[in-house]
């Protein structure tokens, strides 16, 4: 029987060591599924998917073979000869004139960059790149999970891992299943190991929990509205803070405000578009510039054809993260400017608010028929840089551009026509909920209403997926004119829109966003500010006359936060919202579904809270307490037990829990002598005569279950208020 | 016939068979132990111990320092409950005869005549076991397993009741042969008795000092009485959540240390737990008779395989990890 018993007990404990393996190698493949996703991501937005899925499983397997069979010299040889290979191909798929500016200093400030923020998605062979990083994490840490060393394994996924989350390429859905799955393993491979019992899982869920709660409300504190589990009901993000800053990544946002404080005035002969951003690769929820921004000597080249100077002098009212100016800009004086690949400028520094600089443009020069005789006869690196689009591009996308473009022959008529489709079939909106799936397909297919990042988003997708070199651009329109040939631009003013290639004409801009609505809505937006600013006069204390803070909210679900711009909304005819707010307006508005980060951020922490309920027996005692009530009779035996049973939860709740090893005797007369009633010990005399003598007889069984009812009912009226 | 049995017939009408019924039980034994407490100063957990073995029907091994009253104890209880005692004192020259008796040739008669040795008593005192050779010692463990002798091809009963005290001496180790593992095991309990407190031997002092009491002291009990309550003792009943704990426990050492406790072991602890119920009036063992057994009845049979822990606390430690039921 003893050994049966040994035996069983031996059983139980093997039994977890391998529920804890197997949760273990979970972890680490949680923890590989993470950054391997940003990897295969990244090998999709440059077409190399199914090469990325190949090296995946290669890795993998390789990983796992060596783990079985392979000691660890020969299996650490096999990783550092595979990470070689891979950055030898890195370095091989650079273009030569390229590749000789890799070595010496360059490597190491590239490497920098990288890891201080440089998505990977901005490397020119990005998917080079992800293909010859991707084995060597892989083939290192499944090595290590099959041979039971976790803390290792989880080392080398999680350099990876951290490698993707410095280039900011891995998002904070990705960056919490990776850390999950790293402390699970790491905390339930000691447990394997100890082979001991569960509770320790209980800590391993608590203290994960704790390290995701903890790192998405950080994240929500620091990084502001974007990314991260709880900012969905933060302030609206506006597009001027991709376009002032024109940013290396711009991601495509749910709803957005605009504000009215005045960015720059520029004097130039003649009103444009003022550019400040190009982008080249989609990546499906964005735009990335590739390439390195290279200093500029004397006055950059002009379009290839013909072209009008346009002379602009830009004075910034605010600090300035870009330059401003009319395509295609060849030189700048009065500001430090590098030049970006894509044929723009960068400042060096921040440009400060009140320096006046000068941008000289190029204006190119050209007529219908001539962008329609320009043919298709696309310079190689054009053709390489700004017709790509991410394999996970649905065909539904390209299906629906031809359908558009069936009747156009050229890439100008194929243009115009994407560009009416746009303006015709959608809304313009700037209260829209962000969408899942890829921006292109959802703002075509699932949407009925956007914002010129999502117009501009679309058009350049349809257009390349009918083979037309097309990029996405951001900067400002014209602005509000001023005085001769001044124009004073505001943040609304931002914008973004397309520029196709046209062989021998350079860039040309197309702008698919409904101007109608737009403007009517940066006019109301200006006149409200300054309605306001002359209603509530030079005494009034209202937020509104500063104007610095007063980033007035367009969303019409949630209220306007100045109570002085209500009341002026309320004198003005037009609603305060943009287009097709009045669908909304009449609706009892349903409270929006949380998203699925937000609902697994809470499923975690639930699980946290149960996990330390369950460790500090809280959980316990709730379920206890439940199970205090009156008992029902049976026979005296069972009456007698039971009796015993609840005066031990009673006593659990009003002292302490009972320890493993304590005997009921002992545990009763502990607190007996601490103070609890002595007539306890009576309900244990009855229990021992019940469970292990030879039974009670009924009045005994009825005294001891009085009593214990006595006890409760006493505990309930006094006791328990007063604790 | 074995001097108990003629005890038995001689003084009482019930039979040695008859038990004595739990309260009866206790009472004798509560008596026994005031009455040994009479000699014995502070050692009241010893005269428990000692009367636990004696009621299981085994035997008791003491380990101390010299002078602390060992054989005093002994003697005390012996002459409580009417029985003879005998004390071996073991040393290196001494021969398995001389423990268990020799015939010797009776020139008168013309016969061997078996003359007893010193462990044909109720009560043997086996005094510094371990400095007896390991054949003399077998001699006598043989008598405390067998409770009977075999002397030239002959076997001859030992009395009933048959107690077994063996002491053994911890700090002087020079010649001595440390008993195996196999026969510390046949001892039911390992005990220390170890040095009384302050107040314990001031009065320890003060009774000494006219005549010793042992002299006056008298029996309460006879040997009769002693084998009714082993009866009574063997009825009590052990139900299967004290036998699953046990064995519980018993797993829980093997789990937790080099060598755990043997089946044995596990059986003599039932045993021990049968009488501490005993002892508190009850007819049926609880865990807490267990658990108060549990100490001085496995501490000597496991070895921990690891010398800064010793069986003592893989005992303690199996008590609180494993949970009682």
């Amino acid at each position: 029987m003893s050994e049966a018993t040994a035996r069983s007990v031996a059983g139980t404990t093997r039994a977890t060591a391998q529920s804890a393996r197997a949760l273990a190698l979970a972890g680490v493949a949680a923890l590989t599924l993470s950054y391997t996703s940003v990897l295969y991501y990244v090998a999709d937005v440059t077409r190399g998917a199914e090469t990325m899925l190949a090296v995946l499983a290669g890795s993998l397997l390789l990983g796992i073979l060596l783990g079985r069979y392979v000691g660890t010299t020969v299996a650490g040889g096999v990783a550092l000869s595979v990470a070689i290979t891979g950055s030898v191909g890195y370095v091989l798929s650079i273009p030569p004139d390229q590749r000789a500016l890799l070595f010496t200093t360059r490597v190491v400030t590239d490497t920098i960059a990288l890891l201080t923020g440089l998505s990977v998605l901005r490397l020119t062979n990005a998917g080079v790149w992800a293909l010859g990083v991707a084995p060597a994490p892989i083939i290192v840490s499944w090595y290590l999970a099959v041979r039971r060393r976790y803390v290792w394994s989880v080392v080398a996924g999680g350099t990876a891992l951290s490698l993707l989350v410095l280039t900011g390429d891995a998002g904070p859905t990705t960056t919490l299943t990776g850390v999950i799955g790293g402390a699970t393993a790491v905390g339930v491979g000691d447990v394997e190991r100890a082979g001991g019992p569960t509770p320790q899982f209980d800590a391993v869920v608590a203290v994960v929990a704790a390290m995701v709660v903890v790192t998405a409300s950080l994240s929500a504190a620091a990084g502001g509205a974007t990314g991260t589990p709880f900012g969905d009901g933060g302030e609206s993000p506006t597009v001027e803070s991709t376009v002032v800053e024109a940013e290396d990544n711009i991601r495509i946002l749910g709803s957005i405000s605009l504000s009215t404080d005045v960015q720059f005035e520029i004097s130039a002969a003649r009103g444009n578009y003022w550019q400040t951003a190009a982008y080249d690769r989609y990546t499906g929820q964005g735009w990335v510039r590739t390439g390195e921004t290279t200093a500029i000597e004397g006055t950059r080249a002009g379009p290839p054809g013909s072209a009008r100077p346009l002379r602009q002098e830009v004075t910034a009212q605010t600090d300035l993260g870009s330059v401003p100016g009319a395509w295609r800009p060849v030189n700048v004086e009065g500001a430090a400017v590098r030049s970006t690949q894509q044929g723009g400028f960068r400042p060096e520094t921040r440009i400060a608010a009140n320096t006046t600089y000068t941008v000289r443009s190029r204006i190119p020069q050209y007529t219908t028929a001539q962008l329609r005789r320009a043919g298709t006869d696309y310079p190689d690196d054009v053709t390489a840089t700004y017709a790509g689009l991410p394999g996970s591009t649905p065909d539904r996308v390209s299906e629906r551009a031809t359908e558009v473009t069936a009747n156009a022959s050229t890439p100008y008529d194929r243009a115009v026509a994407i560009e009416r489709y746009l303006e015709e079939e959608k809304r313009y909106s700037l209260d829209v909920e962000s969408p899942d799936g890829p921006i292109a397909d959802s703002f075509l297919f699932e949407m009925d209403a956007g914002y010129c990042t999502y117009y501009a988003t679309t058009m350049v997708t349809m257009l390349r997926s009918q083979g037309v070199p097309a990029r996405f651009v951001v900067g400002y329109t014209t602005g509000e004119q001023v005085g001769d040939d001044r124009y004073r631009v505001r943040g609304l003013n931002s914008h973004a829109w397309v520029q196709v290639y046209f062989p021998d004409v350079g860039w040309v801009r197309f702008d698919p966003t409904p101007a109608g609505p737009r403007e009517a809505a940066e006019e109301r937006q200006i006149r409200q500010t300054e309605g306001n600013g002359t209603e509530s006069g030079p005494n009034s204390t209202g937020p509104a006359e500063g104007s610095d803070t007063d980033v007035v909210n367009l969303t019409p679900t949630t209220p306007v936060p100045d109570p002085n711009v209500t009341a002026t909304v309320g004198n003005e005819p037009a609603t305060p919202s943009v287009a097709g707010a009045d669908d909304g307006s009449d609706e009892l508005s349903l409270p929006d579904l949380p998203s699925n980060r937000t609902v697994a951020v809470w499923a975690v922490t639930l699980a946290g809270l149960l996990a330390v309920g369950r460790r500090t027996g809280a959980l316990g005692r709730v379920r206890t307490a439940v199970a205090l009530g009156r008992q029902s009779r049976s026979a005296p035996d069972a009456d007698a037990i039971r009796a015993y049973d609840r005066l031990e939860t009673l006593f659990e709740l009003r002292y302490r829990p009972r320890a493993a090893g304590e005997t009921p005797r002992t545990y009763v007369s502990t607190l007996v002598a601490d103070g609890a009633e002595e007539a306890a010990l009576s309900v244990v005399d009855a229990y021992e005569q019940a469970r292990h003598g030879d039974g009670v007889d009924k009045t005994t069984a009825d005294d001891v279950v009085a009593t214990v009812d006595r006890f409760v009912d006493e505990w309930s009226l006094g006791d328990r208020l007063g604790r | 016939m074995s001097d108990g049995r003629q005890a038995g017939n001689d003084t009482a009408q019930p039979t040695p068979e008859d038990p004595l019924g739990v309260s009866e039980a206790a009472a004798t034994i509560e008596r026994i132990v005031e009455n040994v407490e009479q000699v014995i100063v502070g050692n009241h957990d010893a005269i428990e111990d000692i009367l636990i073995v004696a009621l299981a029907r085994s035997h008791l091994l003491l380990e101390d320092v010299p002078g602390v009253g060992k054989t005093m104890l002994a003697r005390a209880v012996a002459t409580s409950v009417d029985c003879s005692f005998k004390r071996i004192q073991f040393t290196p020259d001494l021969l398995p005869t001389d423990v268990t008796g020799v015939n010797v040739y009776n020139q008168k008669h013309q016969t061997f005549e078996f003359q007893p040795g010193p462990v044909f008593a109720n009560v043997a005192l086996a005094d510094e076991i371990n400095r007896a050779p390991p054949k003399t010692q077998a001699a006598l463990l043989e008598a405390m397993g067998e409770r009977q002798v075999t002397v030239d091809g002959e076997t001859r009963d030992l009395p009933e009741p048959f107690v077994v005290i063996a002491t053994q001496n911890d700090v002087e180790t020079g010649q001595t042969y440390e008993l195996p593992l196999a026969e510390v095991d046949r001892f039911m309990k390992k005990i220390r008795l170890g040095y009384p407190n302050e107040a314990d031997e001031t009065e320890l002092l003060g009774r000494v000092a006219g005549d010793h009491p042992i002299r006056s002291l008298s029996a309460v009990a006879d040997a009769v009485e002693v084998q009714r309550a082993r009866r009574t003792v063997a009825s009590v009943d052990v139900r299967e959540p004290v036998r699953n704990y046990v064995s519980r426990l018993a797993a829980h050492t093997r789990d937790h240390a080099k060598l755990g406790v043997s089946p044995r072991g596990a059986i003599a602890l039932v045993r021990a737990s049968q009488a501490r119920a005993v002892l508190t009036e009850r007819s049926f063992v609880t865990p807490d008779d267990v658990q108060s057994e549990i100490e001085s009845v496995w501490a000597h049979r496991i070895r921990s395989g690891d010398r800064a822990r010793d069986g003592a606390e893989v005992v303690e430690a199996a008590i609180e990890a494993v949970p009682v039921e």
